[in-house]
């Protein structure tokens, strides 16, 4: 096993946590633009809900291009992005220059779809992007530890906000169940029981989502 | 040679490649950082075999001679003694470092890596502008734009015996092992925020070197460990440091540096990890030093230098004082304490006020500045707004000291993007391009 600092582990699991959230919102962010073009205009008020996030936003335009582009809101996914480019940056020696690449790809396409009259083209690109990435990851990183790092926080951002939306709970549990199996192997500091308590949660009669949510937040120590 | 300029409908596509890679430097600006692309010109700066093997041979006669001066001046000053440099020139050195004093580095290398700045003039002589023995930076450039024009015209390099420069990381890998005393071999970066991280990272990656902060590393019994993530220490054998003297060691240097690891120095002096390049050659690299390195290759090599310094005189000595005051209109001035293309100025370009000003500041600090005649550059072709015009440039080429001091066949040719410009420098806004050297 090869070594690695404790700074370039964290930004490993933080790298994996923000390309995942910025990979699923930006799907919810796609379905409630779409909703807004000519059905709800008022959508994105559920979406604010669901994400618990505040509604700083007042009118449909101004979520479409705050939630996206603004990089002053820390909700924002062009704020995520950059979270995943920060933590990506210093990684190149671990990732390589391929797999960095494909962060700054990401990038540069959130990038131009703010000056773009179609910005949902270049969001495509932005999920294409991010894709290529944890593809790049399976199939050309050889180390596993960097591997599960990433791995690790893309599955607890993933468990995180599919509890917030309170997916159906097949979804949620094949979700935990992935991360049960790989956070013990990771190498990554972790409370023990926490990770039991989610799956307990998961599978009890009524799925308590609120507090897999709190659990989750604090089951990684670092 | 035509060849090459079949590379021209491809500069875009490089250009979108650098930024794909993220080959960028950092510069602030009004205190806030932002990270730049260096823009690239696809036209090469080309060299014959036969005229880089002249420079080869010059430029390792050179760096074994700063390597031995430095030995020299942290030792037995021999060359203070024998009066060929004077006192002044070391002590009152900024670069100069007394700590240095009785150190004695691996192998005695002081320069591992060395960046030498040359420019070719309008006749084809080669002139050595500036020697950088501190943390010289930019090879990284050159090698991995060679890689994405080999991808975009694969046909032009088929066609042209070129030595592949890609072989960078190989050099330094060979380079760091030679002095490694036992373990790990580490790049030390002050940080992403740092001009040069993109290329910190790059070689890290090209060579399997760790990239490091200091936090990552610690001294323990006089030892330096690396502290993996899981709790373990790891000793390390070499640490290419990208951080200036001063910062590397709070202990020992600026105590305000919150950048450095305390005590490496204590652990280097003991001989017990490689620090490359070592501490202290700044006294080496001053530009009022270059006047005196064909000096130091006489002296210590017995040998008449391969390659010329631009004329340059000493306000100093008071007949070189004399030369500058008559002849200022036609000289150009640089501040030894400067670098990155600031603190240089053109005689012609000053108003009679500044002039006025500017005299009476080097006749209070002779010491300060060193007067050289302008080198009219031989300009190179680039591309600008789809026309190729000419641009001064000059060539920063590659010495590394391993088992055997190593040539960099390539090196990395900047460029003024500014046509009233001598000033190359990418802080400055300049450009690069890939250096050929033909092979036969």
């Amino acid at each position: 096993m090869g070594i690695i600092t404790i700074e370039q582990n964290d930004s490993l699991f933080w790298l994996g946590r923000y390309t995942e959230r910025v990979y699923t919102t930006v799907k919810l962010y796609a379905n409630h633009y779409d909703t807004m073009i000519d059905e709800i205009a008022e959508s994105y008020q559920k979406f604010c809900i669901d994400m618990n996030i505040p509604d700083i936003y007042g009118s449909k335009d101004n979520f479409i291009k705050s939630y996206a582009f603004d990089n002053d809101n820390p909700d924002s996914i062009i704020s995520n992005m950059t979270r995943a480019y920060d933590n990506a940056i210093i990684l190149r020696d671990e990732i390589g220059s391929d797999g960095l690449s494909y962060i700054q790809l990401s990038m540069y396409d959130i990038q131009k779809a703010e000056k773009s009259h179609s910005p949902m083209l270049e969001i495509q690109k932005l999920i294409d992007h991010i894709l290529a990435f944890w593809g790049y990851m399976d199939d050309s990183i050889d180390s596993k530890r960097t591997r599960d790092a990433i791995k690790v926080g893309k599955r607890l951002e993933r468990i995180d906000l599919y509890a917030r939306l309170k997916v159906p709970r097949a979804q949620l549990s094949k979700e935990i169940s992935k991360l049960y199996y790989r956070l013990p192997v990771s190498g990554l500091p972790y409370n023990k029981f926490k990770l039991e308590e989610i799956k307990m949660l998961a599978e009890s009669e009524k799925v308590d989502y609120y507090n897999i949510v709190e659990n989750i937040e604090s089951l990684v120590e670092i | 040679m035509e060849d090459m300029y079949k590379l021209l409908e491809y500069t875009d596509s490089v250009n979108e490649l650098l930024a794909r890679y993220g080959v960028k430097f950092g510069i602030y600006k009004n205190n806030t950082f932002k990270e730049q692309l260096f823009p690239f010109d696809s036209i090469p700066r080309i060299i014959k075999a036969d005229e880089f093997a002249v420079l080869e041979k010059g430029l390792k006669q050179r760096v074994v001679a700063l390597n031995l001066f430095l030995k020299d001046i942290y030792s037995k000053k021999s060359i203070v003694k024998d009066g060929i440099v004077p006192e002044d020139f070391i002590f009152a050195s900024s670069g100069y470092m007394p700590q240095m004093e009785g150190a004695f580095p691996v192998n005695d290398i002081y320069s591992h890596i060395s960046g030498i700045d040359l420019v070719q003039s309008k006749d084809g002589g080669w002139y050595i502008l500036e020697d950088n023995l501190r943390v010289p930076s930019g090879a990284s450039y050159p090698m991995i734009a060679r890689d994405l024009c080999r991808r975009s015209a694969p046909d032009v390099f088929a066609n042209t015996a070129i030595e592949d420069n890609r072989n960078y990381a190989d050099l330094l890998r060979r380079t760091m092992d030679n002095v490694n005393v036992g373990g790990h071999t580490v790049i030390l970066t002050p940080g992403r925020y740092n001009a040069a991280y993109f290329e910190h990272s790059y070689l890290a990656e090209r060579t399997g070197a760790h990239l490091v902060t200091n936090n990552a590393l610690t001294v323990e019994d006089d030892k330096l460990y690396y502290l993996d993530a899981s709790g373990k220490k790891e000793r390390v054998g070499a640490v290419y440091r990208r951080i200036s003297d001063e910062y590397l060691d709070p202990i020992n240097f600026n105590s305000e540096s919150l950048i450095g690891i305390p005590h490496i120095f204590d652990v280097f002096k003991k001989g017990n990890v490689a620090i490359i390049n070592a501490p202290g050659n700044g006294v080496a690299d001053d530009k009022g030093i270059y006047y005196f390195v064909p000096k130091m290759i006489k002296y210590y090599l017995g040998e008449e230098p391969i390659l010329n310094n631009a004329p340059t005189y000493l306000p100093f000595y008071e007949e070189d004082m004399k030369y500058v005051l008559d002849n200022f209109d036609n000289l150009v001035l640089k501040d030894v304490a400067e670098a990155g293309g600031y603190g240089v100025v053109f005689g012609s370009k000053l108003s009679s006020t500044e002039k006025e000003d500017f005299i009476n500041l080097l006749k209070s600090e002779p010491r300060r500045f060193i007067g050289q005649e302008v080198i009219d550059f031989k300009d190179l072709e680039i591309l600008d707004d789809g026309n190729i015009v000419p641009r001064k440039a000059d060539l920063r080429a590659f010495v590394l000291m391993a088992d055997e001091p190593l040539v960099w066949r390539s090196g990395l040719t900047r460029y003024s993007r500014n046509p009233d410009s001598f000033i190359v420098n990418s802080s400055q806004g300049g450009g690069f391009k890939d250096t050929w050297v033909l092979s036969r």
